[in-house]
């Protein structure tokens, strides 16, 4: 049921000049292997012990014997020495893209160098040119030096394992400002999560002081009752206060001897208090010390009694 | 091998960066209101507590009342106790207006929720009383 069929791919050479050697149908995955004509290759003994390290250094080695143009490198250890590569990603690209080569078709790319190590002969790429292996190094000379010449027949090779990764974007921005500046948005981003991580924390615990309020007051269920009942009691707490401010100050009215305070009384929130003894001559002496304590009030006088209303 | 376009990468970390720009923001003014919501709310329920406590509070306002209504300066006052639930109404028919000062003194010197009262004069030295106290 779980049969894994072999999965072969149908290899591609190209070259700048001639056509593509190899059978490609749009739609199937293929490997392409580069002709020298579009890398710069250098076979060099370097006091080091890793590829890694070797590739640190491989702008500065081929710094001086490039064109301008915007490179990426590769290396590979080769017995005792290492096979230097620069190449322009964007250039191959579109080596490959006028060769008719979707993008998404591609499976690896090598180079000739790597894939023709072991060639005695030379190898005609077209009518004019071969690629022949000179000291370790592929090159493409014109076919009429070679005496001992064969057709390339691509796909009988077996391809290495060294490839290399294209960048399709690497003219745009350098792998290294791209990770630099994608580190900074991940790290601003990250930051920004715990932020709002943390803030939403601190909101929760502000909610549940909250709750925790409700309950040591024995507060209503909602806001708008409490404000309601505060409501109520601050308006039973200001009408106290004015009612015995009121009392006091009709008990600390200066009275004539024959005035007296006959009746206090409070009801339905207003004050009433009757005063006997006044008549039209002195009431309004009487209610000027009301006016001088800016109270709003009602008077009547009637058989020498004063009445006064004042609203709490 | 079709790769991703690193302007369209950056593009999109600096959208997330800007919506979470905009999400702290929104996450800060809720925390800022709910602080604020909490600091009124906590003002409101002291400030309730104390008011309730004070005109609300059934048995505070009956036991500070009848400690009042025991003080042997009041006895000569007659006063006639009329015991509600929400309320209590206090009177005399007549009493010496030195007794009724000192009630009164007492009385208004506490805070009572005073939803009536009548103090009228009888003589030179007698007054009656009517009061009636909430809570």
């Amino acid at each position: 049921m779980f049969t894994r069929f072999k999965h072969t791919t149908n290899v591609l050479f190209v070259d700048t000049i001639s056509s593509v050697i190899g059978e490609y149908k749009k739609g199937e995955k293929v490997d392409i292997v580069l002709s020298p004509k579009v890398y710069w290759v250098k076979k060099m003994s370097l006091p080091v012990k890793s590829v890694r390290e070797v590739k640190k250094l491989l702008p500065s080695i081929f710094e001086d014997s490039l064109p301008d143009g915007n490179y990426s490198y590769t290396a590979y250890k080769d017995k005792d020495e290492y096979m230097l590569f620069a190449y322009e990603d964007k250039k191959i690209l579109d080596l490959i893209s006028q060769k008719g080569i979707a993008h998404a078709d591609i499976a690896s790319v090598h180079f000739a160098q790597s894939e023709f190590e072991a060639v005695e002969n030379g190898l005609e790429i077209n009518e004019e040119e071969s690629i022949y292996l000179k000291d370790g190094l592929l090159l493409v000379v014109p076919t009429i030096w070679l005496e001992n010449r064969y057709p390339l027949e691509i796909n009988n090779i077996k391809l290495s394992k060294h490839t290399i990764r294209l960048q399709q974007f690497g003219h745009i921005v350098d792998k290294k400002s791209l990770y630099t500046v994608g580190a900074v948005f991940i790290a601003l981003i990250v930051i920004l999560i715990v932020e709002i991580f943390v803030a939403s924390s601190k909101q929760d615990r502000v909610l549940e002081s909250k709750d925790a309020l409700f309950s040591k007051y024995d507060l209503q269920a909602t806001m708008f009752q409490n404000r309601s009942t505060h409501q109520k009691y601050s308006t039973i707490h200001q009408r106290q206060t004015k009612l015995r401010e009121m009392i006091a100050l009709c008990l600390d009215l200066h009275l004539q001897s024959s005035q007296k305070i006959k009746l206090i009384e409070y009801k339905n929130k207003v004050l009433y208090v009757v005063i006997d003894g006044v008549t039209k001559q002195n009431h309004e002496k009487l209610l000027a010390q009301l006016d001088a304590k800016n109270i709003v009030y009602k008077s009547a006088l009637k058989n020498s009694s004063l009445k006064i209303e004042v609203s709490l | 091998m079709n790769q991703v376009n690193p302007l369209h990468i950056g593009g999109l970390l600096l959208t997330i960066s800007i919506y979470l720009c905009f999400q702290l923001g929104a996450v800060k003014e809720g925390l800022r209101e709910a602080k604020q919501e909490y600091a009124t709310s906590e003002a409101l329920a002291v400030d309730l507590s104390a008011l309730k406590n004070v005109y609300a509070n059934k048995k505070k306002v009956q036991s500070s009342l009848e400690h009042i209504l025991r003080q042997p300066s009041l006895r000569e006052a007659h006063l006639s106790v009329n015991r509600g639930d929400k309320f209590i109404k206090i009177t005399s028919k007549e009493m010496s207006t030195r007794t009724l000062n000192i009630f009164m003194n007492k009385i208004l010197n506490t805070s009572y929720n005073i939803t009536a009262m009548k103090i009228k004069k009888l003589s030179e030295r007698k007054a009656s009383l009517k009061m009636e106290i909430q809570w």
